[in-house]
């Protein structure tokens, strides 16, 4: 008896041990190429090709660089540019998505299903489709000169938000439809119970929801390329960086180049540790039916 | 809340309306003064700080020539490599004067947002520059930009370990120090089929004339490149790695253009040597290495709401005046033919190199539609050289498949 139960033991342990090995195989490939970024940042050599993995020496001169040399490539000014349409665009779909689903979820009205198969349809085709329709448009309008082009790039990223909005009506519709009946009872109108009653029990989907809708913005070349032209003022990072691997300036703006790519992920990964919280605690403490 | 987000959309409302309606204005002023507005694109460098702002500078002094006008400039970026697409895609909200490399010409063309030069500007043009940089900008003997430098890659190397007289041929380079060369782009490979006899449409942007990179002066070609890649002190460039290896001394000559030549300079210092393109030995008799070339030229739109001004803008930008400022702020190599008699210039390297290559030791980049053909085919062939499945056993086979691809649009 002893016996075997030791040998199941050894197994289990033998069995975890294969699996913690393919694992950390695993970690190792995935984490690569940002480990290589990062220590590219750092790296002093000059020039875009390397023959050593490890750099020879370090430095910050790269990061140094990003923000004293903003005379050809602004890079400051793109990240502020950046930041601020992404964290706009960030807020305004953010409520289209979580408005949009509660009214799928909540309220029956004759085109619910057309409109969310229509919504279906539409989603299947890629955004950039309509890309240059959305540029004339917006020439047409006048937003495609100066400081208007923050707002242009805002209204792209927001304005088809609410095409989004099946995974958080799937949501919305494990919260029992018993809580709203009881709040309309004690006299809530829909938009208190929507912002009372339903945000705070929705806290996983609203960080999804914020994350996904803050990432896309903040990462988004296309539509920035197209709209911005030739308004360097008003570039984005993204732009930005790919303009740092042109020809010209590849071989002195390289190491700035890594430098760049990991500034940009910081406020994701902020924005990720802040909300993780919120997601954590949403998950244990839905109510759920 | 709710009243909040309804003061939110208002806003937004009223701003599209506001910046709708405004875009229209008046144009001519009391005084007799015409008041024009001209929007202008250029690399960022040319109105960076750090370099004097070449391009705001010559804008105020053209300004200040033309007081008959009241202009208001207004500046964007784009590079001469990018500046044509954006042009073509949207003519209407694009610049009055722009920078474009010459390569990109009928695409402008077919979008019919470039403006042709004639009368006194076109005598200008055709009295300050050489014949061979006027033919890179001319279509159906039009002339469609003013030409401001030339555009081509040549020779850089390091003088303690070639002579000069190395220099002039690359199987003797090769015996004496490490060269490494861009096989693998197609910018550059075709430099041994063209210098052994091979055309690309009549080597004279003739569609008709086709592709010809095929028969036995490309097979020696291709099979010169296969021993040329196998040599031990030879090296292929890719990803940066010659500048690398100037850097570190691994490699002793590089084949590249003007872009690179300030951290050239920095790596080298004094020991740097350039020059137009070596020879090359295919089967006993010397051959000359034959580069693409071709000019970067300020356009005018065809668009453009005050044509008059714009053009004389752009003569104004292409000047021996702006030329040289151009040089001094920021060593664009000039191409004015006057200019370039100058004892200061005509006595720097690059000058001499760009020029030397330009007039001598390349052909004119074909910007015919069928030219877009012409790249992948080359390029896989270097990259077969360098994963040697191109061997000197189908070498033959390899570059009747490669003139083949070169000849066809890949449709029918």
């Amino acid at each position: 008896m002893a016996k075997q139960f030791q040998s199941a033991k050894k197994k289990k342990m033998i069995n975890n041990t294969v699996v913690h090995i393919i694992l950390a195989v695993l970690a190792v490939i995935w984490l690569f190429p940002i480990f290589w970024v990062i220590l590219t940042s750092f790296r002093a050599e000059k020039g875009s090709y390397v023959s050593t993995f490890l750099p020879k020496a370090f430095t910050f001169s790269n990061y140094e660089k990003l923000f004293n040399d903003t005379t050809i490539l602004n890079f400051p000014q793109m990240f502020m540019n950046t930041l601020f349409i992404a964290i706009c665009s960030c807020i305004l779909s953010s409520f289209y998505v979580l408005a949009v689903s509660y009214c799928l979820s909540r309220i029956k009205f004759k085109l619910r299903k057309p409109y969310m198969n229509m919504a279906m349809v539409l989603g299947l085709f890629p955004g950039f489709m309509s890309m240059i329709a959305v540029y004339f448009i917006l020439k047409a309008v006048g937003l495609t000169e100066g400081g208007l082009i923050k707002l242009a790039l805002i209204l792209c990223y927001s304005g088809g938000a609410g095409l989004g909005f099946q995974i958080a009506k799937g949501f919305f519709d494990t919260i029992p439809v018993a809580i709203d009946e009881a709040a309309l009872l004690d006299g809530c109108t829909r938009w208190q119970i929507f912002s009372r009653i339903t945000l705070p029990l929705s806290k996983p989907i609203i960080v999804y929801t914020v994350l996904t809708s803050f990432m896309a913005p903040w990462l988004d070349f296309i539509f920035a390329k197209v709209i911005c032209r030739a308004n360097s003022d008003q570039y984005t990072i993204a732009i930005g960086l790919w303009k740092m691997l042109e020809k010209e300036y590849i071989d002195s703006w390289y190491t700035s180049f890594a430098a760049g790519a990991v500034l940009i992920s910081i406020p994701i990964a902020l924005l990720f540790l802040f909300m993780q919280k919120y997601y954590v605690d949403g998950v244990s403490g839905a109510v759920k039916g | 809340m709710r009243r909040g987000l309804a003061r939110f959309l208002t806003g937004i409302m009223t701003l599209t309306l506001v910046a709708g309606l405004t875009g229209c204005g008046g144009s001519k002023s009391a005084n007799g003064v015409e008041k024009v507005r001209l929007m202008v694109w250029s690399p960022s460098e040319d109105q960076s700080k750090d370099n004097g702002e070449w391009l705001q500078t010559m804008c105020k002094s053209f300004a200040n020539q033309h007081p008959e006008w009241d202009i208001t400039f207004v500046y964007g970026v784009a590079d001469e490599a990018t500046a044509a697409d954006q042009v073509s895609q949207d003519p209407d909200a694009s610049a009055d004067v722009f920078m474009y490399a010459n390569d990109r010409i009928t695409n402008l063309i077919d979008a019919k947002a470039i403006a042709r030069f004639g009368g006194k500007y076109k005598d200008a043009i055709e009295s300050t520059n050489s014949k061979e940089l006027l033919d890179s900008l001319r279509v159906n003997n039009d002339i469609y930009g003013v030409p401001f430098t030339t555009n081509t890659w040549y020779m850089f190397y390091n003088k303690s370990v070639f002579s000069d007289d190395d220099v002039k041929n690359l199987d003797t380079m090769l015996k004496k120090g490490t060269v490494s060369f861009p096989l693998v782009n197609s910018w550059y490979l075709p430099a041994f089929y063209l210098g052994n006899g091979c055309t690309l449409f009549g080597n004279k942007n003739d569609e008709s004339k086709g592709v010809d990179f095929g028969g036995e002066k490309a097979v020696d070609a291709t099979n010169y490149v296969i021993d040329l890649a196998a040599n031990p002190n030879f090296k292929i460039d890719a990803d940066g790695s010659a500048l690398a290896g100037l850097r570190d001394g691994s490699v002793s000559a590089m084949f590249t253009g003007s872009w690179d030549a300030n951290a050239i300079k920095e790596t080298l210092g004094d020991k740097m040597g350039v020059t137009s393109l070596p020879t090359f030995t295919v089967n006993g008799t010397k051959k000359q290495m034959l580069a693409y070339a071709g000019s970067k030229a300020i356009g005018v739109n065809s668009h453009s709401e005050h044509m008059e001004q714009a053009v004389a803008l752009a003569v104004y930008l292409g000047s021996m005046e702006a030329q040289k400022a151009h040089y001094e702020m920021r060593n664009v190599i000039p191409c004015n033919t006057e200019l370039l008699k100058d004892p200061k210039i005509s006595a720097d390297a690059l000058v001499v190199a760009q020029n030397n290559t330009f007039n001598n030791t390349s052909i004119l980049q074909p910007f015919v539609a069928a030219m877009t053909n012409c790249w992948t085919p080359v390029e896989n062939m270097g990259k077969g050289i360098r994963n040697k499945s191109v061997t000197h056993d189908n070498a033959k086979e390899q570059t009747e498949a490669m003139n083949a691809a070169m000849n066809s649009n890949g449709i029918n």
